[in-house]
This record gives structure tokens, C-alpha cells and sequence, in this order.
């Protein structure tokens, strides 16, 4: 409701006064805007650009090759298997980390002396770099002194070798993941209301059936959402196969954003790395949408 | 008597029964607890180890020993020591920068009025289904065209805000009265003022949570870093850690001790703050 008062206000005050309130608000939104402007904005339509040129050893455009970068990713074998890895990659870590997520969520659902300390420890790998898990994971991995090996008396060359390899650096990741996966899972499981189970011990039921029908649906909204963001974080993966594996062996671990960095800082071939780095943009827009049409009509039981 | 002793009896029982349930339930969490710990006291154990029983593969050193840890801090080829610094000054820059930047965006979009406001404001939110890696090497071009390579604008500037701390600060800045601000405006308090004394005091624990996420995650940071630092003058922590390697490939011992080092601070800011961290992450999980 605008008053007489306000008006006779708006209007007692100089014209300069209201002409600085009409760009106040984008004064405050000025340093943000600027930042996202520059690394941002700018760099994503800069990537598009870059995307359809040959660039020197500079990064600088020089020649206009419109779709070309594109037909040779797409027609060369090594991108191909790089998708096919990274698909691989990213399965084993977003199941793995599911499942790992979920189980620690069950087992700390109930009150019990402890709980706070599981639940902190399952929670505990969120605070940990990849880089620094990547050097510990290194140890643990060695061929001839680390961990699992003198644990199973073997000397495989964990990530050396092209069958584990990616089993190994997924693992890995798994490890990681699974904080962020015992929160969001574990706080999906406080939200399911208390009713359902109460009828449902009344009739008897015990605790596997409750999982099974009670738990396990209500949380399927969450669960699916973790799952996506399982997934979109997967795709970024770089420190891991950056210090484990270097992409190797051959190309066994050599996902899209590994074979970005290769393409431009060890070949700079910076065009060609714009276009998969166009190609990974698009491929997560697809995940992303997927996630909203499903927010829309997630099912709530 | 014979009922109190039956209830006595009854009572015991149950209480046992609570006991093996409870026991039962730490037990089942240990084996997981010990796979998301083990790696980390593996570490520990490795970086006190005196070198000749790593590789004899022992697991738990027969003596405790730190050299180690003074060969990561005192070696003249490789400074530990600047690398923490660089690490401490680019995040602690980083969280003070989103914290303002992201704290004024998410103040014009929740209590000013003006146009474009939600075109503007579903800008900001596109920004999080972009990763990082599409626009990383446009990014870093133009970093070294500007001459930035191996510096801490570098590092800092283009992490200065964020969509995330942006959406979050304005969701809490939405559960606040309006009439606060309008009563304070009647009153002749400037828009910066209202927010300097009373928006950002009152949205303290959504800062807290804002500034322990970024914190940790810029000190986390490895890709960019990565990219933009050449020199060990600019290096931070986990490019650090990740180039004890390459001084020296056998130095097992030398490594897991960085890995300790660096891993100590993140832990703390974990363990302290779990809560405003947790907060944070939940917030941030869409861009992940």
C-alpha cells in the first residue's frame, strides 16, 4: 500500500537521490556480477568460440575451422574410449558411493553409545582433498609396500596394471564420495515421518520388511538425487587419475576431463580442448536437466 | 518380595538386552568405520616409520620417529613451510571475498527492489550447472594474458564469488522480517549500514557455514592451482604434496608426512565446525 506519506516522501526527495536509489541495488550486486563476468560468462562463451578454431601454442585463435574440432573428437577412437571410461568411472563411483552412503546411513539411523563417533567418521572423508587422499591412496596402492598388498599377500600393480586400473582410482573415489553420501542419505532418512513405521510395527513387521517397504520408498527421492549428484561429481574427477594413474595405463583411466588437460597443457591443443570441454558441458546439461524434470515430480509416498 | 525380586529380575533383563542391542550396533558400524579410517592411521603409521620397515612392510612402526616430518619443513629444494602460507592467505582471501561479495548480491536480491531482478538473479543460478572444467582453460588463458601466472590474484580473483554462497545467504536473508528493513530505512539507516549492522549479525550461522565451506574447499583446491602456479613462491599445499613425489619417488615416508600435514588443518575445520560445514555442503551440493 503506498501512503500519501511515502508519496509526499519519494517525492520531497532531489531527483539525485532517487536516481542513486534506482542503481543502488546494482552497486551491491556489482562485485559478484563482475566475477562471474570475467571467469564465468566470459571464459563458457570463450570456450564455445575457441571450440570451432585452431589455436596456436599461445591459445590464441587462428584459424576458423567451424565444426572441425568437433568431427575429429567424435571420429577419433581415443575419444570414444575416453567416454567409455569415464561412463565406467563414473557408474562404479556413483553406485559405489549409493551404496556405501546407505548402509552407513542405516547402521547410524538408531540412538546408541557411539553414534556420534560413527557418524562423524562416516562422515569424515567431506573434509578430505583429493589430492592429499590421492598421495595417501598411492601408498596403499603400491605395487610392493602398500597396504592391500601385504593385507591379500599379493603384488599386483594396483593402478599400473590395465585391469584395475580404473577399478582402483574408482574405488578410490568411492572412498571420498562416501561422506557426502552418508549426509545426504542419512538426513533423507530423519525426513521420513515417524508414522509410517509405527503402524507398521503394530502390524508386525520386522526390520527388513520395514526397509524394504517403508524405508526404501520413502527414500527413493533422495536416494535418486544422490545419484545425480554422484554423477555430476564423477564427471570432474581430476586430481585422482591426475596423481594415481596419469590417464594410464595406455588410456585405461584417461576420462574426458583428464583428456582435456592433456589436449591442452601437454599438446596445447587448446581448440580441440575447448570442444571437450563443450562436449562434457553438454553431457552434464543433459544429467542436470534429467535431475530438475525430476524434482518436479518426484515421488512422494 | 517375590514381585520385586521378579521386577528387579525383569528389569536386568531388559537392561541387558539394551546392552547386547547397543553393543550389537557399534559393532556392525566398525567394520566401515575401519575402512574409512584405516587409510588415514595407515598414513599416520607410514610418515613416523623409519624407511627401512616400510620396506620391510611393516604396518605399525617398531619405533616412532619424525625426521620426516623435518625433512618435509627443512628441505632447501622444496618449501613446505610457504607452501601452508600461500595456502592460508588464498583461502582465507577467498572466504572473506565470497563472504562479502555473495552477502551484498544476496542483500540486493532479497530486500531491494529493481528491474530485471529475477532474469538477473536466474543468471546467477545457470552459473551452477557449468563445471568448472568447461571453462577452466578459457579461464586460465586468460589469466596468463593478463599476466597472472604465479601470483595470488590468480588464485584468489576468480573464486571471489559464487552462485552457492549467493543462494544460500538469500534464502536466510528471506526469513527475515521485512518491516526490519523498511522501519530502518523510515528511520534514515542507509541501505549499507542495515546491512552491516543488522543483516550480517543476524545471519551469522548462515555465514559460518558460507565461510567453512569455502574455506576448506579452496585449501582442497588441486586443478587450478595446478595450472596457474609455476614457482614454488605461489605453490599451494596440495600441489605441494603432490610434487614431494617428484623430488624424490621412493621417499614414502616424505610423502605420507605432507599428506598428514596437510590433511591436519582440514580435519580441524571438521571436527570444529562440523555443523556450519555440513550446512554449507548441503547448500553447495548442486554444484558438488
Amino acid at each position: 500500500m503506498r501512503t500519501a506519506a511515502s508519496i509526499k516522501r519519494i517525492a520531497q526527495k532531489p531527483l539525485q537521490v532517487r536516481a542513486y536509489e534506482r542503481i543502488e541495488p546494482f552497486l551491491f550486486l556489482l562485485p559478484a556480477l563482475v566475477i562471474f563476468g570475467c571467469f564465468l560468462y566470459y571464459p563458457f562463451f570463450r570456450t564455445i568460440y575457441l571450440s570451432t578454431y585452431l589455436t596456436n601454442k599461445l591459445g590464441q585463435a587462428k584459424v576458423f575451422v567451424g565444426l572441425k574440432n568437433y568431427a575429429d573428437i567424435l571420429g577419433s577412437q581415443s575419444f570414444w574410449n575416453s567416454l567409455l571410461v569415464t561412463f565406467e568411472f563414473v557408474f562404479i563411483v556413483a553406485l559405489g558411493g549409493l551404496i556405501m552412503g546407505l548402509t552407513t546411513s542405516l547402521l547410524t539411523a538408531n540412538k546408541f553409545p557411539g553414534v556420534t563417533v560413527a557418524s562423524a567418521t562416516y562422515a569424515m572423508p567431506i573434509a578430505i582433498a583429493s589430492a592429499a587422499a590421492s598421495m595417501s591412496f598411492r601408498m596403499i596402492l603400491h605395487p610392493t609396500n602398500g597396504l592391500l598388498n601385504i593385507l591379500m599377500g599379493t603384488r599386483i600393480g594396483w593402478t599400473g596394471d590395465p585391469a584395475y586400473a580404473l577399478w582402483s582410482v574408482a574405488m578410490m573415489t568411492v572412498w571420498l564420495a562416501s561422506g557426502i553420501n552418508f549426509i545426504f542419505i542419512s538426513a533423507g532418512l530423519r525426513n521420513i515421518p515417524a508414522e509410517l513405521y509405527e503402524s507398521a510395527s503394530i502390524d508386525g513387521a520386522g526390520y527388513w520388511k520395514r526397509l524394504f517397504y517403508i524405508t526404501l520408498p520413502a527414500l527413493s527421492p533422495t536416494l535418486f538425487f544422490q545419484i545425480l549428484i554422484n554423477i555430476i561429481n564423477a564427471f570432474q574427477s581430476f586430481s585422482q587419475i591426475k596423481l594415481l594413474t596419469q590417464g594410464g595405463p595406455g588410456e585405461a583411466t584417461n576420462v574426458i576431463v583428464y583428456a582435456i588437460y592433456r589436449d591442452a597443457f601437454f599438446n596445447f591443443r587448446f581448440g580441440t580442448a575447448a570442444s571437450r570441454s563443450i562436449i562434457l558441458f553438454l553431457i552434464m546439461l543433459v544429467i542436470t536437466l534429467v535431475q530438475f524434470s525430476n524434482e518436479k515430480r518426484s515421488v512422494h509416498y | 518380595m517375590t514381585t520385586q525380586a521378579l521386577l528387579r529380575k525383569g528389569l536386568t533383563s531388559t537392561q541387558k538386552r539394551r546392552y547386547l542391542k547397543n553393543f550389537g550396533n557399534l559393532l556392525l558400524c566398525l567394520p566401515l568405520m575401519l575402512v574409512i579410517l584405516v587409510p588415514l592411521l595407515y598414513t599416520l603409521s607410514i610418515s613416523v616409520m623409519p624407511a627401512d620397515e616400510i620396506y620391510k612392510n611393516h604396518l605399525i612402526p617398531t619405533s616412532i620417529n619424525f625426521s620426516n616430518y623435518v625433512k618435509a619443513f627443512t628441505n632447501p629444494n622444496y618449501s613446505f613451510m610457504r607452501f601452508i602460507l600461500n595456502s592460508f592467505i588464498v583461502s582465507t582471501c577467498v572466504m572473506l571475498g565470497q563472504m562479502a561479495t555473495c552477502s551484498m548480491a544476496a542483500f540486493a536480491f532479497s530486500f531491494l527492489e529493481f528491474k530485471g531482478k529475477k532474469v538477473l538473479f536466474l543468471c546467477i543460478l545457470a552459473t551452477m550447472m557449468v563445471p568448472g572444467e568447461a571453462t577452466i582453460i578459457a579461464n586460465y588463458l586468460t589469466v596468463s594474458r593478463w599476466g597472472w601466472l604465479d601470483s595470488y590474484q590468480a588464485l584468489i580473483v576468480p573464486y571471489l564469488t559464487s552462485a552457492m554462497g549467493i543462494f544460500l545467504l538469500r534464502q536466510n536473508y528471506l526469513t527475515f522480517a521485512r518491516e526490519l528493513h523498511e522501519a530502518a530505512r523510515l528511520d534514515g539507516c542507509s541501505n549499507w549500514r542495515f546491512l552491516r549492522s543488522i543483516v550480517i549479525p543476524l545471519s551469522r550461522p548462515a555465514l559460518g557455514a558460507l565461510g567453512a565451506y569455502v574455506f576448506l574447499s579452496t585449501w582442497n583446491q588441486y586443478m587450478w592451482p595446478l595450472l596457474v602456479t609455476n614457482s614454488s613462491e605461489y605453490r599451494t599445499v596440495q600441489v605441494g604434496i603432490s610434487m614431494l613425489y617428484d623430488i624424490d619417488a621412493e621417499a614414502l615416508g616424505l610423502m605420507m608426512a605432507g599428506v598428514i600435514v596437510v590433511i591436519v588443518p582440514s580435519l580441524s575445520i571438521f571436527i570444529f565446525m562440523q555443523k556450519q560445514l555440513i550446512n554449507g555442503l548441503m547448500a553447495g551440493a548442486v554444484k558438488g
